[in-house]
């Protein structure tokens, strides 16, 4: 059902770049920074049983295909997270997202999407799937050089492989834009926290802090 | 009867009576003076002063009564009543110094006897227009003074209380002289409006010496039309100097409410949850982004428009400065009315 839903994102979206008078132009985003996940599930989840803080460095990227007002784009994000409390323990974090976008007003862009998360150990993966529905709102500071904006997403279907199961997921980001006068490139620091209720009880909370740079227009 | 009709005819019964008096006094001088070119020179006398006796408002006019005289004292020398044909004489003089015998008329005994008159009676008069409309400095109100024979004489106005006004001649008159006046005080300011004395007196007052006279002038100041002040400038046509505000307040903010989402997310969309110090770095930032673009927009001089509104300025002050200049000028010659009354004779106090 999931994949039907994608094919016909992707096929509208399709159809909006061919139907776009407009030239489609290519954007690009490299991400650097660092997560602090805490999970407080009760069932084994991040780091096995019990409370458990991770936390480490990440590199990403994501891809947009951008036309009159909509985008395409596919992103991913990856890392090795260590134990806050000096133990041995790590995991791999892994994000995949494919968002369709869309501008109806400058300030506004609405976005939904397939989002992958995955904590991967050598003996086991914990993999969450949600389909997230996007809001993002931009404020210009300064104008079109110094942009500040606020995201915030809400799951609307979320499946882990956890028997505890997925609840409720949401989540929001927050930072500054900075575009450098007659520079192709910009630079963003942002904020972003993610809440994953596991049903059983307990949560997986993420917070990252992220410095991007981006070529194109995003 | 109503009041109306009694009030209307006691009005008429009283002008008519005065015609009736007025017509008999020239009608005396008509029979006095018929009864002098008869040679009945008592009757003459009787006659001539009968016609002299009326009182002013109901007497003969100045010029009848000037003939009235001429021929009293022509009648009086022919009685051999010298002393009362110099008497005579002496009225009409002083009536109107200007005055002369028709040498046609008189012989030359009655003629010798008036100047000879003339000479020993030094009298002034005043005579004015009743009423004069004049422009001050451009437009002149005149008084003729006339003088029986040579005399000193200062010519000034006052104000009816005697406050000194101006003083409009001072120096000889042979015979007559048109004192002239501007309708402005020795400060040079226009008259105001009032009651004012223009007095003619001798420049060295004797007990036997000519009365100063005087004739009361009412002035009255009519105000010239001025043109009205240019509107002020305002914006527009007045272009802002500076830029806005509201930019400037609206990327801090921006900033500020961004910086707040940032510290505030946690308890947003993971509530109860706790959330690691890197929010505030993050936050900080923001904020700082908020005031930077705060003070990159914050009013700046537009040089382009604070030039523009200063030629504005100055074309509109030019505006003013010559409305100012013509209104000033406009009141400057302000219009004046000036009426009249009679000449008096001054008191000697006053002279």
């Amino acid at each position: 059902m999931k994949t039907i839903v994608l094919i016909g994102i992707l096929a509208l979206a399709a159809s909006a770049v061919a139907r776009a008078q407009g030239r489609p132009t290519l954007a690009f985003r490299g991400d650097a920074g660092f997560i602090w996940v805490r999970s407080d599930s009760a069932a084994a989840g991040v780091g096995g049983i019990g409370a458990v803080r991770l936390r480490g460095p990440v590199l990403g990227g994501e891809g947009r295909l951008v036309f009159n007002g909509f985008a395409v784009g596919v992103g991913l994000l990856s890392g090795t997270l260590q134990a806050a409390d000096q133990g041995t323990m790590k995991r791999d974090l892994i994000e995949g997202r494919l968002v369709v976008a869309a501008r109806p007003v400058p300030w506004l862009e609405m976005s939904v999407g397939p989002f992958v998360r995955a904590y991967v150990t050598d003996s086991v993966t914990e993999r969450w799937v949600f389909w997230q529905a996007r809001a993002r709102v931009d404020a210009p500071i300064v104008t079109a050089s110094l942009t500040s904006y606020l995201e915030l997403w809400r799951a609307l279907s979320s499946e882990v492989n956890l028997v505890a199961g997925a609840g409720r997921v949401q989540g929001g980001e927050a930072g500054v834009v900075y575009r450098p006068p007659q520079r192709p490139y910009w630079v963003r620091l942002a904020y972003r926290v993610d809440d994953a209720v596991v049903r059983a009880g307990g949560s997986e909370t993420l917070e990252a802090v992220s410095l991007a740079i981006g070529v194109g227009s995003w | 009867m109503t009041r109306a009709t009694v009030f209307l005819s006691m009005s008429l019964l009283l002008c008519g009576a005065r015609g009736l008096r007025a017509q008999a006094a020239s009608e005396l001088l008509g029979q006095g003076v018929r009864a002098y070119q008869s040679l009945e020179y008592d009757a003459a006398a009787a006659l001539l002063q009968q016609s002299l006796g009326r009182d002013a408002t109901t007497g003969l006019a100045d010029s009848l009564r000037a003939r009235a005289l001429t021929y009293l004292a022509a009648t009086e020398l022919f009685r051999q009543q010298r002393d009362s044909a110099v008497a005579a004489f002496r009225q009409l003089v002083m009536l109107n110094p200007r005055y002369r015998p028709d040498e046609l008329i008189f012989p030359p005994q009655v003629t010798n006897l008036f100047q000879e008159v003339r000479k020993a009676t030094r009298a002034i008069a005043v005579a004015v227009p009743p009423v004069t409309a004049l422009r001050t400095r451009l437009e002149r109100f005149t008084a003729g003074v006339l003088v029986s024979s040579l005399a000193d004489v200062t010519v000034t106005l006052a104000r009816e209380d005697g406050t000194p006004v101006r003083t409009l001649y001072e120096g000889p008159v042979a015979d007559s002289l048109a004192v002239k006046w501007d309708g402005l005080t020795a400060a040079g300011t226009t008259a105001d409006n009032g009651r004012y004395l223009l007095q003619v007196a001798p420049r060295t007052p004797t007990a036997d010496g000519p009365r100063a006279r005087q004739v009361v002038l009412e002035v009255k100041q009519e105000l010239p039309d001025t043109l009205a002040w240019p509107p002020p400038l305002e914006s527009p046509p007045l272009l802002p100097e500076r830029t806005s505000t509201a930019p400037a307040f609206r990327s801090l903010a921006a900033g500020l409410v961004t910086a707040g989402a940032v510290v505030a997310l946690p308890s947003i969309m993971a509530r109860g949850k706790d959330a690691t110090g890197a929010r505030f770095a993050v936050g900080a930032a923001v904020g700082i982004s908020g005031f930077v673009g705060f003070f990159a927009r914050k009013p700046r001089p537009l040089e382009a428009n604070v030039r523009a509104n200063a030629s504005q300025r100055d074309a509109w002050k030019k505006k003013l400065d010559a409305v100012k200049a013509e209104n000033a000028a406009r009141l400057r010659t302000m219009r004046l009315v000036v009426r009249a009354g009679p000449e008096t004779v001054a008191e000697r106090g006053s002279q």
